[in-house]
C-alpha cells in the first residue's frame, strides 16, 4: 500500500519530520501518536497527496502519492480532514453521495447504479439508515463523524486517513467510531489515523507510529509502544505504566496535573 | 421536490408575460398576444411588442440570470452566504472605464464593450492578488475586491468631481444605479455571446460545486482539482458578471438575494440550484424592470432603484429568518 522512504517534510518553511521510513499494509490499522505540533497531521497530509516530500518518498503501490492524477488519487485514498462546512442544509445522504465523486466521470451528473450500491453499502455500514434525511449540521459531533466515514466508504478506497476522528466525542461514542473503523479493516480496508488518546490507540491499533523530537520514534505493536520509555521522551513526561482486569496495559502520566 | 424546482421556470415565464404586457404605452392583452402570434406584421402593436418590450424582457432576463449565476457560483465557491458578483471587482472596474470613456467624450455605442473590457480587466487584477499557490485565497479575494472596487470607486468619483458637463453626469448616473432604458437587440447581441460562454463554463462547474459544499480540504480528499475548479468558476462569473454590467450598470442584489431564494426553494444541489437561480434571476430583474417601466410612465425609474426597494426588503427578511431558525 503506502511506503515512505527517507521521508522529510516541512510546514511554514520549518521542517518538522525528517528521516521517516514505514510501510502501511493492506488491512492494517496504524494509530499516529505524538506531542501537539510534531507533524502528525502533516505526514498524513502527506499521505494523502496534499504534501510534496523535501526529500525521501512516499508512494502508493509504487508511485509517488502527490504525483497522482486527483480523481485517482481519491478512487485509492479517503482522507478525513477537519474542513469548515458550506452553511447550506446538507442532507446526511447528499453528503454521503458526495463520496462517490471520484468514481463518475466530469459529465455524469447524477449517480449511476455501482454509485447506488456503494452509497447504500456504506449506510449500512456506518448505521446511518434512520438519518438519512436528517440535517447534517443538526447531528450530534458522533453522528457528524460517523456521516463523514461512511462518505469516505462510499468513496470506495482501499486506504483510509483520519486526522483525530475521536476529538470531541464521548468515551462510548469515540469507541464506536473506533470499533466502526477497525471493523473496516477486517474487509481489507487499510487506516491510518491520528489519535491523542494513547489508551485508545493501543486498544484499536494493529501498530502505533510513534513521532516525537521531528522523526519516528518507534513503528510497533502497541504493548511494545506502551512498554518502551520511547513514550515519555516523545511527550516529554515521565509516565506510569498499569494493568487492567483483562490483563492490557495503560499509561498514565507519572505526577498529578496539580 | 419535483414540483418545487418547477417553481423559478414558472415564475420567470409568468414574468416575461407582465414584461411583455407592461410598458410605458397601453397595449390590450389582446393586441400583445396577436403582435407575439404575428412575428412580421407591420402594425403599432407590433413595433411595440418586438422592437421596444422583447428585447427589453430579454435583456433583463441575460442581466439578471447572469448575475444570479455568478453569485451563486461565487457563493458556494467561497462557502460564504454574503459574497456577490460584484465582490470580485467587475463592477467598479466597468464603472472606472465607463466614467474614462464618457470622460475622454467617447461615442455612447461603445459603452457597454468598453464596460465589459473595464470589468474583465478589474476582475483580473483582483483575482492575480488573491492568487495563493496555484490557487485563490477565499479571505484574500474579499479584501482584493473590496480594496480595488474601493480604488476605482474613488475614482469614478473623482472624475465626476472634477467633470463639469451635467450629460456626463447623468450618463455615469445611469450607469451608477443600473437601468435598461433604451436597451435594444443590439446591445443584447453584444453582451449574449460572453453570458452564453459564462453560462456553459458554470454548467461544467457543477460538480466542482457539489463536491466544495463540504469544505475545500474534503473536497480535495475526493478528488477535485480544488485551483482548476477556483479558476473555472471565477472565469464563468467574470463572464457573466460583465456580460450583465455591460448592458445595466451596477445592477445590485440580484447576484446577493437570488442564490438564497432558490436554496430556499430547491435545496443546495448544483444541478437543481444552479437553473433555479438562473430563472429566479431572470423572473426578478423582468419584473423590477416592468416595475420600472410602467411606475411613473412615461419615464422610468432605473432597475438598479427598483430592484433595491424590493430587494433589500426581502433579503433582510431571509437572512434574519435564517438566523433564528438556527
Amino acid at each position: 500500500m503506502i511506503r515512505a522512504h527517507g521521508l522529510a517534510l516541512e510546514r511554514g518553511g520549518r521542517r518538522v519530520l525528517d528521516g521517516i521510513d514505514f510501510e502501511l499494509r493492506a488491512g492494517e490499522f496504524v494509530a499516529v501518536l505524538g506531542p501537539n505540533g510534531v507533524g502528525k497531521t502533516t505526514l498524513l497530509r502527506a499521505c494523502a497527496g496534499f504534501e510534496v516530500p523535501e526529500a525521501g518518498t512516499i508512494e502508493l503501490d509504487g508511485t509517488a502519492i502527490h504525483r497522482l492524477p486527483v480523481a485517482r488519487r481519491a478512487r485509492s485514498i479517503a482522507m478525513l480532514a477537519s474542513d469548515e462546512l458550506l452553511a447550506d442544509e446538507l442532507r446526511v445522504r447528499d453528503v454521503v453521495a458526495i463520496g462517490r465523486f471520484p468514481h463518475r466521470p466530469w459529465w455524469k451528473f447524477s449517480a449511476g447504479e455501482e454509485d447506488e450500491r456503494a452509497i447504500a453499502a456504506a449506510i449500512s455500514a456506518t448505521h446511518l439508515e434512520e438519518y438519512l434525511d436528517r440535517v447534517f449540521t443538526h447531528l450530534s459531533s458522533g453522528e457528524q463523524q460517523r456521516v463523514w466515514i461512511a462518505m469516505a466508504l462510499a468513496q470506495g478506497a482501499p486506504l483510509l486517513l483520519l486526522d483525530e476522528p475521536t476529538t470531541h466525542l464521548d468515551v462510548r461514542v469515540a469507541h464506536n467510531v473506533l470499533g466502526l473503523l477497525h471493523e473496516r479493516t477486517q474487509t481489507g480496508t487499510s487506516v491510518l489515523c491520528v489519535l491523542h488518546d494513547i489508551n485508545e490507540a493501543a486498544a484499536v491499533a494493529d501498530r502505533i507510529l510513534l513521532l516525537g523530537c521531528g522523526r519516528m520514534l518507534a513503528l510497533a505493536p502497541p504493548a511494545e509502544v506502551l512498554a518502551s520509555s520511547l513514550l515519555d521522551e516523545a511527550y516529554g513526561i515521565a509516565m506510569h505504566r498499569a494493568r487492567t482486569e483483562d490483563g492490557r496495559t495503560i499509561v498514565v502520566p507519572a505526577h498529578e496535573a496539580r | 421536490m419535483f414540483l418545487r424546482r418547477l417553481l423559478p421556470p414558472l415564475a420567470a415565464t409568468i414574468a416575461a408575460g407582465v414584461g411583455l404586457a407592461v410598458g410605458g404605452d397601453a397595449l390590450p392583452l389582446s393586441q400583445v398576444v396577436h403582435a407575439l402570434a404575428n412575428p412580421h406584421a407591420h402594425d403599432i402593436a407590433h413595433t411595440i411588442l418586438w422592437q421596444l418590450r422583447m428585447p427589453r424582457v430579454l435583456c433583463a432576463a441575460l442581466v439578471g440570470s447572469a448575475l444570479a449565476l455568478a453569485g451563486v457560483q461565487l457563493q458556494g465557491m467561497l462557502r460564504n452566504p454574503l459574497v456577490d458578483p460584484y465582490l470580485i471587482g467587475t463592477s467598479a472596474g466597468a464603472a472606472a472605464a465607463i466614467a474614462v470613456a464618457l470622460a475622454l467624450g467617447v461615442a455612447l455605442s461603445l459603452l457597454p464593450a468598453l464596460g465589459f473590457v473595464g470589468g474583465l480587466a478589474a476582475s483580473l487584477l483582483v483575482a492575480a492578488l488573491a492568487r495563493r499557490g496555484g490557487g485563490i485565497d477565499a479571505t484574500r479575494i474579499i479584501l482584493a475586491g473590496v480594496a480595488i472596487s474601493a480604488l476605482l470607486a474613488a475614482s469614478v468619483a473623482l472624475l465626476s468631481v472634477l467633470a463639469r458637463s451635467i450629460s456626463f453626469q447623468l450618463t455615469l448616473q445611469a450607469w451608477l444605479v443600473g437601468s435598461l432604458a433604451g436597451r435594444g437587440w443590439n446591445d443584447l447581441r453584444f453582451a449574449l455571446p460572453y453570458a452564453i460562454v459564462g453560462a456553459l463554463v458554470a454548467i461544467g462547474n457543477i460538480r466542482s460545486l457539489d463536491a466544495l459544499r463540504i469544505g475545500d480540504l474534503r473536497a480535495r480528499g475526493i478528488g477535485l482539482d480544488i485551483e482548476r475548479a477556483q479558476w473555472s468558476i471565477l472565469g464563468s462569473a467574470t463572464l457573466l458578471t460583465a456580460a450583465a454590467v455591460s448592458l445595466a450598470g451596477m445592477v445590485g442584489f440580484v447576484g446577493l438575494i437570488v442564490p438564497h431564494l432558490a436554496r430556499r426553494i430547491v435545496g443546495s444541489d448544483a444541478r437543481a440550484l444552479l437553473p433555479a437561480s438562473a430563472f429566479l434571476g431572470a423572473a426578478m430583474a423582468i419584473a423590477a424592470d416592468a416595475i420600472a417601466r410602467a411606475a411613473i410612465a412615461p419615464r422610468e425609474l432605473p432597475l438598479g432603484i427598483v430592484l433595491a426597494f424590493a430587494g433589500i426588503p426581502i433579503f433582510i427578511v431571509i437572512y434574519l429568518r435564517r438566523e433564528q431558525r438556527r
